[in-house]
């Protein structure tokens, strides 16, 4: 590589960049006419009813059991059917565990919840594969099982997982100066107990899979997933063939939100497996039901909670005890907890800090990836404490806020310095500033008397990214100039709805390549492309853009060499921009954009590039508790304004206002659209959405009727969101992410606004009308 | 048995079970893939079709009741251009995200329009209640209605 290619110096050449040609624009994404006229193919549409095998789930009814035979005699005698397979007919390995080694593919000796997978029925159409799975006999021993995670814990009498010896999966910490010394010198100390509920992604498409056995050995796999390379690693590992043997793709996805990197792998591997087994094309789609009590959700937690202030208003410690139930398996429960563990305090300068997590095995569905990754409920309860300290000591809770919010030159509760991007403090004043705060806080609390009463709340959060701690990640990209000019971006991120591929990928392309962005397609979703990393973690237009920002630079650098040669000038002295190349001190000194193209393919330029770039990092120390966590955070600020009739005790959140400090904002209709997605997921998860288990650990409302998401008519009216552009080094011009931000802060605004208007703490969500009636009645 | 209707202005004849439902028909044996698949009971709105142009859920119609009737799907109205405005206004204002809602909510829509050109905001928020976006948090979706009912009447 030359030094004129070096990522570094590229990187801070164009982070440097003033003016902009196509960057800060809300830029239509490439993909909405084909999503719009239906002609975007997802999973199910490639899908050849008749040429194809149907494939179909016999999942457990038991939610904790020994199994002691499958008898599939009767469903192999269907006519149509092609095979019923079990875990030992797995020829690879059965072993899926993303975190730890306790997830079988299928079950293996024992189920551990209702809707565990025992055995995969593959026949020629779907009303055979149906009612030969319903013939399928599995014999059971039941054993005793486990619900709740406080019992869990201590129990070791009923082992979800034996070899483990107790039901803590997993536990973690931070440790920050002496909580001891802190409460000391606090003069005000609340402390409450949390509950969060599990969620649902309830994304509109199901998880579905179609693999393809190919000559040589090899497999093609279109699936659900948002890891292209993920998803073939599993595939490969499960099916035994090299990964070189295995090609991904991942096509348009109807949502995403974490669910599907987790799911993802899984539903390819079910699907590869019996194509593997069967040598025949084998299609996998998950109902609704199957989805719903299948798929990992949104972690319930248990979370107590206690901090202290000094009457000047300064935060002193916190004492945090976080217990996540992650269900049968831990899946992503370590990096979960990880990330609510060193999320504990809010974006707030803490000096003690003493923070513990637990991962609890119980008999029931698992936790997974869903937007937020751990924090929504942690910053829940972070901002309930803020609100409580503030009130205790006779203080706006946004004054409040802005003494203790983080900024440069500050350390977090695991002693990472924050030099810079840390802009949340701007934030959060100009957001209260925009909203009003000061005057509606003021006539809500004078008002409140009615049947309808008003409230604000603010939440505050912020959101680590990359991977958590010393965990390494990166980018790549392939870019390519064709010869006609025209440009192919090939990246792993997928596209879910999220757009950074059809969007944010294309700018940055156009952007520093020069190029015209009508000629600038993005190939998405592939193993084809360099391993770019998941899109997860709000990477998508940053951390996993930046291989299309490196590539684009290096071509840059070529065209801005080959350019100077050309017109007679120096590399520095070129614009590329309006489809031509020209000389800044001689603009009458031009070639068109495709003539250039042709010069470099007849000069022997090279008009490919990828652009790999490893994220530097430091390391956490686990047993001190301390270190390194994230490269930067995105800062998120939300106010939300609520009504609560007091006799029905029905919320309705009339307003939201976002605020983020997250970077250079690449495409803002993009990232006003991640911005209200999130908020109303947000407050369905605050207001609305919950599982009901029954006393096996079942769930009772497995469908779309009774588990139940915001309609155009439950949506608030959501406000322009206050950008403060806190520029991250690493970022593409700076970008941190944006994907997850709004949804983080939602409930902890919500419950603070519905608790401003009753004059009632809320410490438990949702806040349905039910629970919001007995919080009322309670008070009286 | 054989079932005959008018799909998107063409006659068609297909062979089905009694409790086949229009969703399964359209896809797999009509090869219509705009027409999606979500919650198979009638909650989601992304299997809307217009029947004699009215939408309805096609994964709770068995395809024997569409016998004689007329069905029509986005491929229809992009074919005639009535839909272009809504469409535009959908792509720019940044009402379309994953996409799998967005032909269900564009059928919807476009019914409603024909009967309303010129709505409130309240009157837009309870017509696409029955189609359910879980990206988009519906703002944006409802400036592209409001944006498209301006060009269509302006002409």
């Amino acid at each position: 590589m030359s030094a004129a290619e070096d990522p570094y110096t590229l990187m801070e050449k164009w982070l440097k960049a003033k003016e902009f040609l196509v960057v800060g624009k809300g830029v239509r994404r490439a993909d909405a006419i084909e999503k719009a006229l239906g002609m975007a193919r997802y999973v199910e549409d490639f899908y050849m009813p008749g040429h194809m095998l149907f494939v179909k789930q016999v999942l457990s009814t038991e939610p904790h059991a020994r199994i002691l035979g499958v008898d599939a005699s009767k469903a192999l005698e269907i006519p149509g059917v092609e095979g019923v397979f079990t875990a030992k007919d797995i020829p690879g390995e059965n072993q899926v565990g993303y975190a730890l080694p306790d997830q079988p593919l299928l079950a293996d000796g024992k189920v551990r919840f209702v809707g565990d997978l025992v055995a995969l029925v593959a026949a020629r159409d779907f009303d055979t594969a149906i009612r030969a799975a319903e013939e399928v006999r599995i014999k059971y021993e039941p054993l005793p099982y486990v619900l709740d995670p406080l019992e869990a814990m201590k129990r070791t009498d009923v082992l979800v997982h034996e070899e483990v010896g107790s039901n803590i999966a997993f536990r973690t910490k931070v440790r920050k100066g002496n909580v001891e010394e802190g409460f000391a010198k606090s003069d005000v100390i609340v402390e409450n107990e949390y509950r969060t509920h599990h969620q649902d992604h309830l994304y509109l498409e199901t998880e579905g899979a179609l693999a393809l056995p190919e000559l040589g050995d090899r497999l093609t796999v279109i699936s659900a997933g948002q890891y292209p390379h993920l998803v073939r690693a599993i595939v490969s590992r499960v099916v035994g063939l090299p990964e070189s043997h295995v090609k991904v793709i991942i096509p348009y996805m109807g949502g995403g939100f974490g669910g599907k990197d987790d799911e993802g792998p899984l539903v390819a591997a079910k699907a590869a497996l019996v194509a593997r087994l069967t040598g025949k094309p084998s299609f996998l789609l998950y109902t609704r039901e199957e989805s719903l009590i299948m798929h990992p959700k949104r972690e319930a937690t248990v979370i107590k909670y206690k901090s202290g202030a000094s009457k000047d208003g300064k935060l002193q410690a916190i004492d945090v005890q976080i217990i996540h139930d992650t269900g049968a398996f831990t899946n992503r429960g370590p990096f979960i907890l990880w990330r609510a563990t060193v999320h504990a305090s809010g974006p707030y300068k803490v000096p003690h800090a003493k923070v513990d997590g637990y991962c609890i095995y119980t008999n029931k569905v698992y936790q997974g990836s869903y937007r937020g990754f751990g924090n929504p409920s942690v910053q829940f309860a972070a901002e309930a404490q803020m609100d409580r300290l503030a009130e205790k000591l006779g203080m706006d809770p946004v004054d409040f806020r802005l003494k203790n919010l983080l900024r440069p030159g500050d350390t977090t509760i695991t002693n990472q310095l924050l030099d810079h991007s840390v802009g949340v403090a701007d934030a959060v004043a100009k957001l209260a500033e925009t909203a009003g705060w000061r005057e509606k806080r003021e006539r809500y609390s004078k008002e409140n008397g009615g049947r309808y009463r008003k409230g604000i709340g603010i939440g505050v959060a912020w959101h680590g990214i990359s991977t958590s701690r010393g965990v390494p990640d990166w980018s790549n990209a392939l870019v390519k100039i064709e010869k006609d000019g025209s440009v192919s971006v090939h990246t792993g991120i997928v596209e879910m709805g999220q757009g950074s591929p059809v969007s944010s990928h294309r700018q940055i392309a156009a952007e520093i390549l020069g190029a015209p962005i009508d000629l600038v397609t993005v190939d998405f979703g592939t193993t084809d492309a360099p391993d770019t990393g998941a899109t997860h973690a709000s990477r998508g237009t940053s951390i996993g853009a930046i291989g299309v920002y490196v590539a684009s630079a290096k071509l840059r650098e070529r065209l801005n060499r080959l350019a100077a040669e050309l017109l007679e000038t120096s590399p520095d002295d070129i614009v590329i921009k309006d489809g031509k190349a020209y000389a800044r001190s001689n603009p009458s000194k031009s070639i068109s954009w495709k003539d250039l193209i042709k010069e470099a393919y007849a000069r022997g330029v090279e008009m490919s590039a990828t652009g790999y770039f490893f994220l530097p990092k430091g390391k956490f120390d686990d047993q001190k508790g301390q270190g390194y966590a994230y490269p930067a955070f995105s800062y998120v600020a939300m106010i939300a304004e609520v009504e609560v009739d007091t006799y029905t005790g029905k919320v309705r959140v009339l307003r939201i206002w976002p605020g983020l400090a997250a970077g250079k904002i690449i495409n803002p209709t993009q990232v006003e659209g991640q911005v209200e997605g999130a908020a109303v997921q947000g407050m369905g998860y605050a207001l609305m959405e919950q599982f009901v288990f029954d006393d096996k650990g079942r769930i009772l409302n497995a469908d779309m009727t009774d588990y139940v998401i915001p309609t155009a008519l439950d949506a608030p009216e959501i406000m322009k969101p206050v950008y403060v552009e806190d520029i991250f080094k690493y970022g593409p011009f700076g970008a941190k992410g944006v994907g997850e931000m709004a949804l983080i802060p939602a409930p902890a605004a919500i419950a603070n606004a519905v608790s401003n208007a009753l004059g009632i703490k809320v410490t438990k969500l949702p806040l349905t009308s039910e629970n919001v009636y007995f919080l009322i009645k309670g008070k009286r | 048995m054989e079932v005959f209707f008018k799909l998107n202005g063409q006659p068609v004849k297909v062979d089905v079970k009694p409790n086949e439902v229009l969703l399964d028909v359209l896809r797999l044996k009509l090869g219509i893939k705009s027409v999606k698949r979500g919650c198979e009971r009638a909650e989601c709105g992304t299997c809307t079709v217009l029947l004699d142009g009215k939408p309805t859920y096609s994964c709770m119609i068995l395809a024997p009741y569409v016998n004689g009737r007329e069905v029509a799907t986005i491929e229809y109205l992009k074919e005639n251009g009535e839909l272009k405005p809504l469409v535009e206004a959908f792509a720019d204002v940044g009402a379309v995200q994953c996409g799998f809602c967005t032909p269900g909510f564009l059928l919807t829509v476009y019914a409603f329009l024909k009967k309303n050109p010129s709505p409130t905001r309240e009157e837009i928020k309870k017509a696409i209640e029955g189609n359910l976006c879980r990206c988009t948090g519906y703002k944006k979706i409802i400036e592209a209605i409001e944006l498209a009912s301006k060009k269509m009447k302006s002409g």
